[in-house]
């Protein structure tokens, strides 16, 4: 019965924490400071927090603890945060780690410092895809950029670098699309 | 004013209904009902040996699919690969596994790794390099495992996973593509011909 209370728990407080502007530099953050959080999620789940209001642009990184490019990535997307979070830009990290690497994906974020909760998928690939957006392949990782009332407005597979993420974002940020804050 | 608003509006909407991209240089997966493209072209067989997707074609169908070694999708789902590609081998459907890895990004991906894994896991069917990367490019294969089927007319008839679940294999409630196997080995249609699932991204070689 608890732990029936305890997801939706969870997921409110990661919610929550997206929607506190971040003021903390993740990367400045010991791995030791916080234990990162790793909330279970479907499609759904994650389309809340990007439609979660207050954000100009959300940019959706999915990726796997094993995954190379996923990996080589990973601070260009904390710099992001770092830098365009004052902005409006939201970041939301989901793992598509498979339940038995739960402990290394929660290992890797604390070697990146990450110190705000983030989300590792739940229930089937198809799902998941086309729920967050019928143009992904499913490849990872994956680059997916919305609005602010949660549109998708571009996708990237594969390894990007941080200018690429950045033109992505602040593409969105230009054309100015962010729903008011209820 | 209306009219440039109107302008604006459909700007607007152009802008955001642009095709979104994948990546840059990616092409587009085989679409169904297309044939199979680079049939002709040669690859190294984990037996030494130079084979072409022409070479294994079958009297029912051909199943081409692109794996590797290093990925954890196409491990898991692995023994269920080889378990089709055994069984339907001896059904008239022509198997080939293409590994189109670099494996100067994942050593794992390495030949002799490969005809470690072939030699381990049974494959009763060739595994192959695709040296260049560039019959995953004619496929536009994003990721490992993915599965094409063509028929024995040489047409894309499935397009994408094995089944629907790669981390629970008892928990499997569709099996896609041994649907597909069945249907197209029986002259029948197949009735879900393209599914996604997640995957490894292809590490091409430059």
């Amino acid at each position: 019965m608890a732990s029936r209370g305890l997801i939706p728990t969870l997921f409110l407080c990661a919610i929550g924490a997206w929607i506190v502007p971040a003021v903390a530099d993740p990367a400045a953050v010991p791995a030791t400071a916080a234990r990162p959080t790793l909330t279970p999620a479907k499609a759904a789940d994650v389309k809340k927090a990007i439609a979660a209001p207050g954000a100009k642009a959300v940019l959706v990184n999915i990726w796997a603890s094993w995954c190379g490019p996923c990996r080589d990535e990973f601070p260009d997307v904390l710099k992001i945060r770092r830098d365009l979070g004052p902005q409006g830009v939201r970041v939301i990290l989901v793992s598509a780690d498979f339940d038995n690497a739960r402990a290394d994906a929660v290992k890797f974020l604390g070697d990146m410092g990450v110190d705000f909760p983030s989300f590792i998928k739940q229930g089937k690939d198809e799902e998941f895809i086309d729920g967050l957006a019928k143009e992904w392949t499913g490849t990872l990782p994956a680059t997916l950029v919305f609005d602010g009332s949660g549109t998708l407005r571009d996708l990237r597979e594969g390894k990007q670098s941080y200018e690429t993420f950045r033109s992505m974002v602040e593409k969105v940020l230009k054309d100015g699309s962010a729903r008011p804050a209820s | 004013m209306k009219q440039s608003l109107a302008l604006a509006s459909l700007i607007a909407v152009a802008a955001l209904s642009a095709p979104l991209h994948a990546d840059d240089a990616a092409p587009k997966a085989l679409a169904i009902g297309a044939a199979i493209p680079m049939a002709g072209e040669k690859m190294k067989n984990v037996d030494g040996s130079a084979i072409a997707v022409a070479d294994v074609k079958g009297s029912k169908g051909t199943l081409v699919i692109f794996t590797c070694n290093a990925c954890p999708w196409a491990k898991a789902w692995e023994d269920r690969i080889v378990a089709l590609g055994n069984e339907y081998k001896g059904k008239g459907i022509g198997v080939i596994a293409v590994n189109a890895n670099d494996p100067g990004k994942v050593a794992e991906d390495g030949y002799d790794q490969m005809k470690t894994r072939a030699k381990d896991k049974n494959f009763g069917f060739p595994y192959v390099v695709d040296a260049t990367s560039n019959l995953a490019r004619a496929y536009g294969a994003t990721r490992t495992p993915e599965a094409f089927l063509f028929d024995a007319q040489g047409r894309l008839v499935y397009h994408g996973t094995i089944d629907d679940n790669a981390q629970e294999p008892d928990k499997v409630s569709t099996r896609y593509l041994s649907d597909a196997l069945a249907a197209v080995t029986s002259g029948k249609e197949i009735a879900v011909k393209e599914t996604k699932a997640m995957g490894c991204g292809i590490k091409f070689r430059a």
